[in-house]
């Protein structure tokens, strides 16, 4: 019994600011964190998780990017071992990812064509109007 | 002395019932009596609640349930709201309180739509207090009573966290009179210009507190949570930020249908929407239909009467606007390029910016009820939310100078050449030793960009230097506020690019070097306070041969069972640096080594400064001069 105590002491001391020595693989490797949630709380990314799972996880994404995997593999990884939950990034594939992304532009583009039609409509004297500047107006 | 207050409660309900009754048949005098007293009583109601948390009445169950007696005096008072039935008491409170104030100011010649407005308020406040009383009385006795209380979230012990909730709901509850306004004139089919005049004061009444709402609550979780962010794109933020845009697009309609005559029906629907939204908001941080990381309070029962509430006001003040916005009469012809047309793309993006912030905050439940589990997160509002947002803020100094009816366009050139000069320099600067990226570069553009063109419609308006200070409050609470957003940006930008993390693991008496500082681990102790106890760590920062302290802690409040971490902020004219106190851990050798996270982070004041600017001009904007109606044709 104590000898397991003192090797789960010794990891949990071996385990520390494990910070990749590349700065450019530190930050992205910290960018993915602010994007994958932690599995043990509500609604927090690992970046800001004091859970030992979260911690688990995020020294997975740092193992991760200083093998040299993509983005994109990572994700998938994670996506596939804790499901899409974990994303805070949803997939655009599919229905729901093109309504999920899609409306937002979607709405713009065809707002603006509608409002630009009902202005139409009532615009029958374009070369009568007066413009009124707006410190003069009201 | 609560029971008092229950009658009391009841009493205003009634009162309720005859300020919507007499307003709703367009007895003005009686109406407004009616508010008034109804004010009183709740007033009355929510005092005895105070006194029973100030004198830790634990036969209140309110009271043994959120309070306890080692608690500071000014939390225990902050408790009375710091739950869910307190707070909807002081919604009702404040929903009774426009009501009265609504009957003190209005003075126009409109009295009859006036008491059809104080009738139609008169009814949301029956239904919130009906809700109160019947569905969360915050009276009820507990028999026999506690020796002790179970003591308050510690997270809202906190002077931030006290003030929060009556800032925000003064902006919700304050959005109810505009729907009660947009309400009475719809029934009578007049939304002009005099109309848009009265609304104005109550818009902008509305969107004063509610800014400085979400700001206080972004500023707490800043310094609280240790996360070292000011803006996590959580449910319940995202429920305070969507009546925030929809009252920002409200405040620029309003001035279209002051001016001119026109958007009318547009205005109204969203003074409308502005209630509807703030509903929405309650509804979500009640309810716990969403996990978040600030919502106090979860029960289903009390959602579903709360999303009935949202469909039944929502749903009539739809219908009454389906049925009245065809026979609303416009104002003059405009062309796209017009100071219409530029008010009509800042409520374009506003609402757009509002309509994806809820999809990405329900998207969730929605796919939820599809059978599958996903997180929208900041990943996805950086990359929807931000662009769309983005292009409004490119417009703004460009467009604010435009011409009611037909803009002068002979100086776009001039304006397109500018900015994207100034999106080079910062480019350029970039490449170099700032080290900038090329995303962050355009967004410090745009922050410079919006302070340039607050400055030069300012100076535009005066046009020499002694009479700028004469321009009209209007004028100075517009470039306030668009500066403001300038500054804003800026802050922001910065926070999210500029900042550096990193995890420290010292020892006592250890250094570590972190942007610039050095670092160092003082001593860990243990300290106490009145209802808590925590692990204080001492830390010595240097750099450029000052030195400051820092004590974050890790505190402990065994009466709600829950740590807290309390961060240490050093504040320099750059920036902030911050630190988390986080585990001590003992490794084979028998030394301790405590990680700590510690981040830099670069003129994060400039968030809090610019929205507080916004707010600022937001409420000069109110008391200007007023301007004359002229003949409506």
């Amino acid at each position: 019994m104590k000898t397991v105590l003192a090797s789960l002491l010794f990891l949990l001391a071996a385990e520390g600011p494990a910070h990749l020595d590349d700065p450019e693989q530190e930050a992205r490797a910290q960018d993915l964190m602010r994007e994958i949630r932690c599995v043990a709380c509500e609604n927090e990314p690992i970046s800001n998780s004091g859970s030992d799972i979260a911690a688990d996880m995020r020294e997975r994404v740092r193992a991760m990017v200083s093998e040299g995997k993509s983005n994109e593999e990572i994700r998938a990884w994670f996506s596939e071992r804790y499901g899409e939950f974990v994303l805070f990034r949803p997939s655009a594939d599919g229905p729901g990812g093109w309504l999920l992304w899609g409306t937002p532009f979607v709405l713009l583009i065809a707002g603006g064509a509608l409002a630009f039609a009902i202005r139409r409509r009532r615009d029958r004297s374009r070369d009568t109007i007066e413009p009124v500047a707006p410190e003069e107006a009201g | 002395m609560i029971e008092a207050g229950h009658f009391a409660a009841f009493l205003a309900l009634a009162f309720c019932g005859f300020q919507a009754g007499f307003g709703l048949a367009g007895d003005r005098a009686r109406s407004g009596l009616f508010a008034s007293l109804g004010f009183a009583a709740m007033g009355f109601a929510f005092l005895t609640l105070i006194v029973a948390f100030a004198r830790s009445d634990f036969s209140v169950q309110l009271v043994a349930a959120n309070s306890h007696t080692l608690k500071p005096f000014v939390y225990k008072i902050a408790g009375t709201w710091g739950n869910h039935e307190g707070s909807m008491a002081l919604w009702c409170l404040v929903g009774l309180g426009f009501g009265a104030a609504a009957d003190w100011l209005m003075k126009s010649d409109r009295r009859a739509f006036e008491a059809r407005a104080l009738g139609v308020q008169g009814l949301l406040s029956l239904g919130a207090l009906a809700y109160l009383l019947f569905a969360s009385s915050p009276f009820t006795r507990l028999d026999p009573a506690p020796l002790q209380g179970q003591g308050l979230n510690p997270l809202l012990q906190d002077p931030a966290l006290a003030i929060h909730p009556p800032m925000l709901y003064l902006g919700y509850v304050g959005y109810s009179f505009v729907f009660a306004l947009a309400a009475a004139g719809l029934i009578e089919g007049r939304i002009d210009r005099q109309w848009a005049r009265m609304a104005r004061g109550w818009a902008l009444a509305a969107f004063v507190p509610l800014t400085l709402g979400i700001a206080l609550g972004s500023y707490w979780a800043y310094y609280e949570l240790g996360w070292g962010g000011w803006w996590f794109w959580d449910p319940v933020e995202n429920a305070s930020l969507m009546p925030w845009l929809i009252g920002a697009a409200l405040m620029h309609s309003l001035i279209v249908t002051e001016k001119r005559g026109s958007f009318s029906a547009w205005t109204a629907l969203l003074a409308v929407l502005a209630f509807c939204f703030s509903m929405l908001g309650a509804f979500l941080v009640r309810s716990g239909v969403l996990t978040s990381v600030h919502s106090f309070a979860v029960d289903p029962l009390r959602g579903s009467i709360l999303l009935f509430g949202l469909l039944a006001f929502g749903g009539f003040a739809l219908v009454l606007f389906a049925l009245r916005a065809p026979k609303l009469s416009g104002g003059p012809a405009w062309l796209a390029a017009s100071r219409e047309g530029a008010m009509m793309g800042n409520n374009l993006v506003l609402t757009v910016a509002t309509a994806t912030v809820m999809l990405g905050t329900l998207f969730p439940l929605i796919a939820e009820a599809a059978g599958q589990t996903i997180s929208v997160g900041e990943p996805y509002f950086n990359l929807t939310f931000t662009p769309i947002m983005a292009l409004a803020l490119i417009a703004l100094p460009v467009v604010q100078a435009w011409a009611w009816g037909k803009a002068d366009l002979s100086s776009l050139w001039k304006w397109a050449a500018g900015f994207a000069g100034l999106v080079a320099v910062f480019w350029l600067a970039g490449i170099g030793p700032m080290d900038i990226p090329l995303l962050a570069g355009v967004g410090l553009a745009i922050g410079v960009w919006l302070l340039f063109g607050a400055g030069q419609e300012a100076w535009r308006r005066a046009k020499t230097l002694e009479r700028l200070p004469k321009l009209p409050l209007r004028v100075w609470g517009m470039t306030l506020a668009h500066a403001g957003l300038g500054i804003f940006i800026v802050g922001a930008v910065l926070q999210t690019s500029g900042r550096t993390q990193t995890t420290l693991a010292l020892q006592e008496g250890e250094t570590q070097s972190i942007a610039g500082w050095q670092v160092r681990l003082d001593d860990v102790s243990s300290v106490e306070g009145p209802n808590w106890y925590a692990e204080r760590a001492t830390l010595t920062a240097e750099r450029g041969g000052s030195e400051t302290l820092l004590q974050p802690q890790k505190r402990y409040y065994p009466a709600a069972r829950m740590p807290t971490t309390e961060t240490a902020i050093h504040k320099t004219g750059m920036g902030d640096l911050y630190v988390a106190l986080g585990d001590g851990r003992r490794n084979r050798a028998g030394e301790t080594r405590w990680t700590f996270e510690v981040f830099f982070n670069p003129l994060i004041d400039f968030i809090y400064l610019g929205v507080t600017l916004i707010a600022i001009g937001a409420g000069l904007s109110m008391f200007g001069k007023r301007t004359k109606a002229r003949p409506e044709s």
